[in-house]
């Protein structure tokens, strides 16, 4: 299934290419920050540089303990106005976001076309179950990978991610997406991929000496690409099943809730 | 000030005589003086290990697998000078904890914390010396601990600083490196919280008569208030740490959880909260001393009041309250309610209003002053430029969007950098320029001086902003090898800069070295008084006697009285002690009651 020849490359030193539909609100928010941060300290510079070269040993100093009321008022007036405008354009925005989106998981949930997948992190793979055509997991049907997650474009991805071992992070930096795994809950995380392609699949949590090498590959394919091979790896899967391996039938039943 | 009330402070604190024998001067020492500077020394020895474990990481992240030069041959024999990546972990681990607390801690904390405390407020020593020397010997013990991780099997600990678990336990780190790092936090706590309740104690009971609260130099503020977050939080840290060690040593279950192979019903997350609970109050220990030497060393260099005395003060304080309900912006990824997440991001971007405070009383202080660039005003407004950057940029880290992509990433590493690790240095390099007359005795060479700055500052800010515009392109903290992915590939470059910056900043610092060992072996000797400064350690000799003060002085104004109209008429000076009595003067001036 190997449609492109490598996961997208980065260049220059921006965020990576941002292939997901809701991604722009984390970009858009951070470059909107990043115009307050640097005109913030630009004026923190400029202020000092000028206090330093013109208010040096021949200036006189004034004596001022800026205690009056009105220096006091300046003081909390600049103060209140970066927090309600820097802090208060940070705080609604990620709010906002956070309800419609990011933690949004019952719009994702109520979407027909939305994709499930299972997780299961452990020292240095991800291991990965896709339900099948019956929509239950645990059964022969079910669809294994081992570091390869396929998805389709344009659909609801929904992840519930379980560790074994150690605490892992699940981070796909072109879908701006990213939770930690951590044993004993479960996890859940969703985006929608926009573009098709192939992109890297990170582990973002320090978890031992291989943690660098913990990468999986996340395949975008066109809808009507992905139900074909949906079909041929449940085919694929459910000829290799073996009941008897306890271990291999790790997946759980599906819940709207994170922790199980 | 009646007679029978400096009588009382007389008793309270009465001269002892000078210890004769060497071991009872110079080791086992109940002066503060002498514990500040064995605090100074450890820290700074150890600065130098974790600066040069530092380093390791640099070179691995700009080549990867290659042998390091020098060092490699020295350190890392069995493996042909090539960092593998179970000795990278352990590496950049033993960095994160020796920098936090076996360097930055005994340095800010240790050192100017026992030195500053009794001077600044006229006291002849601590409220409680033996334990202050306590103190400082468990620290020791703690040291002995770090040395021995090295020693351990399968190397030093290697789980990270923040020691999560289940990798912190045998799961993921079966060697005795992690349990004696492990236990070296613990005892150091014990340490740490020795010298906390010393230091507010001491605060609370030996101020000299007339030193209200509200007269104290901002430098004993912000070591005070240090110490009462020493005293709530790390004994939360030692909870974690003993707990972990149990799961390690006795096999409990606290923090571990997981399938059939791994078992346990604990919790992971719980050391989460425990750690950042102390973690998150932790970052304010070691910046609130240098806030405080800063907003000193500000108004005395610029030979002008302290802008809104009383405004800083609320704003340490209210950032101190602030630290302790803020730490869950550690912790947005770990599946955290999203209301509770939401909670903690308001609460993290309030503790933005008093760092602003503070930050336009430090602006306010330095405009349309008389300001001298000697080191250690160089060293401050280092420290304003670097923790601006540093602070600025935590605003993406506290809300919750924004860190889905940032979290974890360099962004996050050169962020707190830049607080934690750049700004502590400044301040602590202000520190020790601005007290090493009244320390040594001696005079440090302003040229080397002002040469190691800029020097540093050019680098350290090059240095930590890579690391931002890494983190900012994707890169994740930690990695043994970034160009594992395709989309940090494009990074080689970048952090080969960066890393060479890294190399150069640490040359820079044996200008330092030079002139602090050379200075106090053969600087020339300094004054009493050689800033013109009126904070009551000035007022005694350079370097004061066993007792400190002669006589316990009686304070009359706050401590940043510059350029006074009405002192420069009778005194011909722009400064007046903050004990000292203006002649000729019946009624004293409104500007010196208080601040």
């Amino acid at each position: 299934m190997l449609l492109f020849a490598a996961p997208l490359e980065g260049h220059g030193y921006g965020m990576p290419h941002d292939a997901s539909l809701d991604g722009w609100r984390i970009d858009a928010l951070i470059n909107e920050t990043s115009f307050f941060v640097i005109l913030l300290f630009v004026i923190m510079v400029a202020w000092m540089l000028w206090a330093v070269f013109r208010h040096g040993r021949n200036h006189p100093a004034r004596f001022d303990h800026g205690s009056s009321r009105r220096s006091i008022a300046v003081v909390l007036g600049i103060a209140a106005a970066i927090f309600f405008v820097v802090d208060g354009h940070l705080f609604v925005n990620s709010v906002l976001s956070w309800r419609d989106v990011f933690g949004n998981f019952a719009w994702a949930e109520s979407q027909p076309e939305a994709v499930r997948v299972e997780v299961n992190a452990h020292q240095w793979s991800w291991a990965v179950r896709y339900a099948g055509p019956d929509g239950k997991f645990n059964t022969p049907d079910d669809i294994v990978l081992l570091n390869e997650v396929v998805v389709p474009q344009g659909a609801p991805i929904i992840f519930q991610l379980v560790a074994t071992d150690v605490i892992h992070a699940f981070n796909i930096p072109n879908m701006r997406a990213k939770i930690d795994v951590v044993p004993g809950m479960v996890n859940r995380l969703w985006f929608t991929p926009k573009e098709t392609g192939e992109f890297d699949i990170a582990c973002a949590q320090h978890c031992g000496a291989n943690h660098y090498k913990m990468k999986a590959k996340l395949t975008v394919l066109p809808r009507a690409d992905y139900q074909r091979w949906a079909a041929e790896a449940s085919a694929n899967s459910a000829r290799a099943f073996d009941p008897d391996d306890k271990d291999g039938h790790w997946g759980w039943e599906w819940s709207e809730h994170s922790r199980i | 000030m009646d007679a029978a009330e400096l009588k009382a402070y007389e008793e309270l604190q009465p001269i002892h005589p000078d210890p004769a024998s060497f071991l009872r001067r110079y080791v086992f020492s109940l002066d503060h003086k002498v514990i500040a500077k064995q605090f100074l020394w450890s820290g700074l020895i150890f600065l130098l290990v974790g600066g040069t474990l530092a380093m390791m990481i640099r070179w691995q992240w700009a080549y990867p697998g290659q042998p390091v030069p020098v060092l490699g041959s020295l350190l890392l024999k069995n493996s042909n000078g090539v960092i593998g990546p179970a000795t990278y972990m352990t590496v950049f681990t033993m960095h994160g904890l020796i920098m936090i607390f076996f360097a930055i801690t005994p340095i800010l904390i240790g050192a100017f914390g026992n030195y500053c405390i009794p001077l600044m407020i006229g006291a002849r020593d601590m409220a409680f010396p033996f334990l202050n020397l306590a103190s400082f010997w468990t620290f020791a013990l703690s040291l002995v601990l770090v040395i021995c991780s090295f020693f351990g099997q399968l190397g030093a600990a290697g789980a990270g600083w923040t020691t999560y678990p289940p990798l912190s336990t045998n799961i993921g780190t079966p060697g005795n490196g992690q349990t004696f790092m492990v236990a070296a936090i613990f005892v150091t706590g014990v340490s740490s919280i020795m010298g906390g309740i010393n230091y507010v104690t001491t605060v609370i009971r030996h101020r000299a008569p007339g030193m209200g609260y509200f007269r104290m130099p901002l430098t004993v503020w912000g070591l005070w208030l240090t110490a009462i977050l020493n005293v709530l939080f790390v004994p939360v840290l030692g909870s974690a740490a003993l707990l972990l060690f149990l799961d390690r040593v006795f096999g409990t279950q606290f923090f571990i959880a997981g399938a059939a192979a791994v078992k346990g019903g604990g919790d992971p997350i719980l050391f989460q909260h425990l750690f950042w609970i102390f973690g998150h109050p932790e970052v304010y220990i070691l910046i609130l001393p240098a806030w405080g030497i800063v907003s000193d060393i500000l108004s005395f260099f610029s030979r002008k009041p302290a802008n809104w005395y009383r405004g800083s003060v609320y704003a340490m304080c209210l950032v101190t309250v602030l630290s302790a309900v803020v730490y869950g912006h550690h912790m947005f990824m770990t599946g955290m309610n999203p209301l509770l997440g939401q909670s903690f991001m308001l609460l993290t971007l309030i503790i933005s209003v008093p760092a602003e405070v503070l930050f336009l009383n430090w602006l306010r202080t330095i405009w349309s002053g008389s300001i001298r660039t000697d080191p250690p005003m160089l060293f401050a407004l280092g420290m304003v430029f670097v923790f601006g950057l540093g602070g600025l940029t935590g605003l993406y880290l506290g809300a919750t969007v924004p860190d889905i992509y940032l979290h974890d990433t360099m962004f996050v590493v050169g962020h707190f950098h830049l607080t934690m690790a750049a700004a502590s240095f400044m301040g602590s390099l202000a520190a020790i320029y601005y007290w090493f007359p009244k320390m040594f005795g001696r005079t440090m060479s302003p040229g080397l001086g002002k040469l190691h700055f800029w020097w540093s500052v050019v680098l350290i800010t090059l240095v930590f902003t890579g690391q931002l515009i890494a983190g900012y392109a994707g890169q994740s903290r930690r990695l043994y090898d970034p160009y594992q992915y395709s989309f940090l590939q494009h990074l080689r470059p970048l952090n080969q800069y960066t890393s060479y910056a890294a190399f150069i900043l640490l040359a820079g610092q044996f200008v330092f070295i030079y002139n602090f060992i050379h200075s106090m072996a053969a600087g020339p000797k300094a004054s009493d008084n050689p800033w013109s400064v009126g904070t009551l350690e000035w007022f005694t000799t350079s370097p004061p006697p066993h007792h400190n003060f002669d006589r316990v002085p009686v304070v009359l104004r706050g401590p940043h009285e510059f350029a006074d109209p009405e002192v420069r008429e009778r005194l011909g000076r722009d400064w007046i002690g903050q004990a000292e009595v203006l002649p000729d003067a019946a009624a004293l001036p409104a500007t010196s009651r208080g601040a």
